[in-house]
């Protein structure tokens, strides 16, 4: 961060970024691509169940059926079909490469390296996306900034935030790294998590038929952000937490010129005092006492 | 059949118990050795530690909570964090209900992850599950000497069945591989005993036996009823002439067994991290990559020269090259054998670096 972007008198008190293996959900997907790419280069080529796969389409059928099924199984899980277009792409990527090069003879080969090239661009891309973020917490504010194309920034002053949401999962409580999400009294940092049923039935023969259906749903709002929008990963999550706790309860370090309203106030706070021990002199009537020193 | 009844219907059931037992305590030696490399280092290694406590701690709740489960008292709390764990029952029970689920607590830890890596080892490999009685000994088989001999001999086929895969694993095979690393992550998790941030004196193998003392000392009678139960199972195995007993106790010895390989794989890992620790810079991954790259280029060797001995070779000199590497390390980028400058020399050359700074 540039100093002139600075406001007057705003310190960095830190500078912060995602832990590497903070974004492991995207990371995992690679993962997942480096083994099966080992997995099935293994089982085509060295394994005993090589006679199986003499046949180039049941390579990249049983490749591309177990790519799709954890895709489905991954996105139904999490809730989130990117997973399984991430996964249709590397099938559809694959097949078309293999097709267009003719390379189906060489498909035991091609089969695995492709997929854990695919990984490793995979790995890539997670790492520039992580690599774009970055989290500046100042004495007066916290500013988060992302994104590898499109650069996304947002700022939020500790007394404009009303709640502070913490998360830290299994990787995050070895590697002592976690998310904080300020939740602004506007409600930015907030988001809803929905749980839909339904159902239906049909009753009747070949002529007749009754259909009924009934369904439900349910939401809840949770502390949820994206990463540009949170501090998402961040290391020492202890330490971190415990600055932006002390600054969000000071409700940030007062201005120059909240000082000198607040040490103008006090003089006239001290002005309005004396005034009024004064009057209270005049108006008050004199005791014997003060009489006879008068007198004397 | 031999022996005296004295022997056959006193002493012969205790013959594959106090086996048992013993192997308990050589494996509680070896979770104290795991403890000692863990703490050497915890200052470098944090995540490791926090890994290594995750796993015992997962451990030790899914036996608590599998003693609340068996003893029908429900489970209405589950938490496992990094630093600790917690399970609280639906229905507080006591007596022999309460005894059951803390001796679950005590002792499951033990061989909880043993069991899974036996799971594996069924699949993987070929022979070593045979419980049988050796053939001189087939007459005074239900005697002490002969229960022990039976428990011996099915401990060595298990050891050398065992012994033999490790020896010919082949690290190129993803199932192997998997067994292997699973050895490793698991006999990190066989360590019921936690590592803190600070020292906890108390926390080590007295504690654990105490724990376990105390459970035997503070309700002797189901302990009792325990062993009388064991000695009927003796019994009903004597009659119907089968191994019911003494395998029941190999399954035991072969848990214990197999927690021992896995601490002793763990432990030299852990050497490796401390050794390597102590190598400056770049020079520290040397060790790391010399592992894989050996065992490689073996196999690749071993493709063009084909022999049978090809993973016990190759993992023989993959041991073999990390150690050299690593030794090679510390004897010339470090003063650890004292090559590079003598005691004295060293004394001398501290003292004055402490009166300059002075």
């Amino acid at each position: 961060m540039k100093k002139d972007e600075l406001l007057k008198n705003e310190k960095v008190e830190k500078q912060l970024s995602p832990h590497p293996l903070s974004f492991m959900r995207y990371q995992s997907l690679s993962i997942f691509l480096v083994i099966w790419g080992v997995l099935v280069g293994w089982l085509i080529n060295f394994s005993g169940y090589k006679d199986f796969f003499n046949n180039e389409w049941s390579v990249i059928l049983v490749w591309g059926l177990v790519l799709l099924l954890v895709g489905i199984i991954a996105s139904l899980v999490t809730i989130r079909w990117s997973i399984f277009f991430f996964y249709l792409g590397v099938l559809a990527g694959g097949v078309g490469l293999l097709l267009w090069q003719g390379w189906q003879n060489n498909v035991w080969i091609f089969i695995p390296f492709y997929t854990v090239a695919v990984s490793i661009i995979g790995f890539l891309i997670v790492e520039f996306y992580r690599r774009s973020h970055k989290y500046f917490i100042t004495n007066l504010r916290i500013i988060t900034q992302g994104g590898i194309s499109t650069k996304r920034r947002m700022s939020v002053n500790y007394e404009n935030i009303s709640n502070i949401s913490e998360k830290q999962g299994v990787l995050g409580q070895i590697f002592d790294f976690g998310t904080i999400i300020p939740i602004s009294k506007s409600g930015l940092g907030l988001g809803d998590d929905q749980s839909l049923a339904a159902g239906g039935i049909a009753v009747g023969g070949d002529k007749s038929k009754l259909f009924g259906f009934f369904g439900g749903g349910q939401e809840v709002k949770t502390p949820k952000s994206r990463t540009y929008y949170e501090l998402h990963g961040v290391y020492p999550f202890k330490n971190v937490r415990k600055l932006v706790s002390q600054l969000h309860h000071e409700g940030g370090t007062i201005t120059p010129y909240q000082q000198e309203q607040v040490t103008f106030q006090k003089e006239q706070v001290d002005i309005q005092k004396q005034m009024r021990d004064l009057l209270k002199m005049q108006t008050e009537p004199k005791t014997e006492e003060e009489d006879e020193e008068e007198k004397d | 059949m031999e022996g005296s009844p004295i022997d056959i219907i006193v002493f012969a059931p205790l013959a594959p118990l106090l086996g048992v037992l013993l192997f308990w305590f050589i494996q509680l030696v070896f979770i104290e050795s795991e403890k000692y490399f863990l703490s050497t280092i915890r200052p470098k290694h944090e995540p490791l530690c926090r890994f290594t406590n995750l796993l015992g701690i997962i451990f030790q709740t899914i036996c608590h909570a599998l003693g609340y489960t068996v003893t029908k008292s429900g489970v209405s709390e589950f938490y496992i964090s990094v630093n600790y764990g917690r399970v609280a029952p639906k229905k507080e029970k006591k007596g022999i209900f309460e005894w059951i689920s803390n001796a679950f607590l005590f002792i499951g830890p033990f061989f909880i992850p043993a069991f899974l890596l036996l799971v594996c080892l069924f699949f993987l490999m070929t022979s070593g599950f045979e419980i049988t009685t050796p053939a001189q000994l087939l007459e005074s088989k239900y005697t002490f000497a002969g229960q022990i001999s039976t428990f011996g001999a099915s401990l060595h086929a298990f050891a050398k069945g065992f012994f033999g895969f490790l020896f010919n694993i082949d690290l190129l095979h993803p199932g192997h591989f998997g067994f292997l690393l699973l050895l490793i992550f698991l006999g990190m998790g066989i360590r019921p005993s936690y590592i803190g941030e600070e020292k906890k004196e108390k926390v080590g193998m007295l504690y654990d036996l105490k724990n376990v003392w105390s459970l035997i000392k503070n309700k002797p009678l189901y302990v009792i009823i325990l062993f009388l139960m064991a000695y009927v199972f003796f019994y009903i195995s004597l009659f119907l002439n089968q191994n019911w007993y003494v395998g029941l106790f190999s399954i035991l010895g072969w848990l214990s067994i197999i927690s021992i390989i896995s601490l002793i794989v763990a432990d030299m890992i852990l050497l490796l991290i401390k050794n390597t620790d102590e190598i400056p810079g770049f020079w520290k991954i040397l060790p790391y990559i010399t592992m894989p790259v050996s065992y490689i280029l073996m196999r690749l060797l071993f493709i063009y020269f084909p022999t049978e001995y090809t993973n016990i070779v190759s993992i023989l000199v993959m041991i073999l090259s990390t150690m050299v590497v690593t030794y090679l390390l510390l004897r010339f980028k470090t003063n650890k054998f004292k090559t590079q400058l003598d005691i004295k020399s060293l004394k001398k050359k501290s003292k004055a670096e402490t009166d300059e700074e002075r």
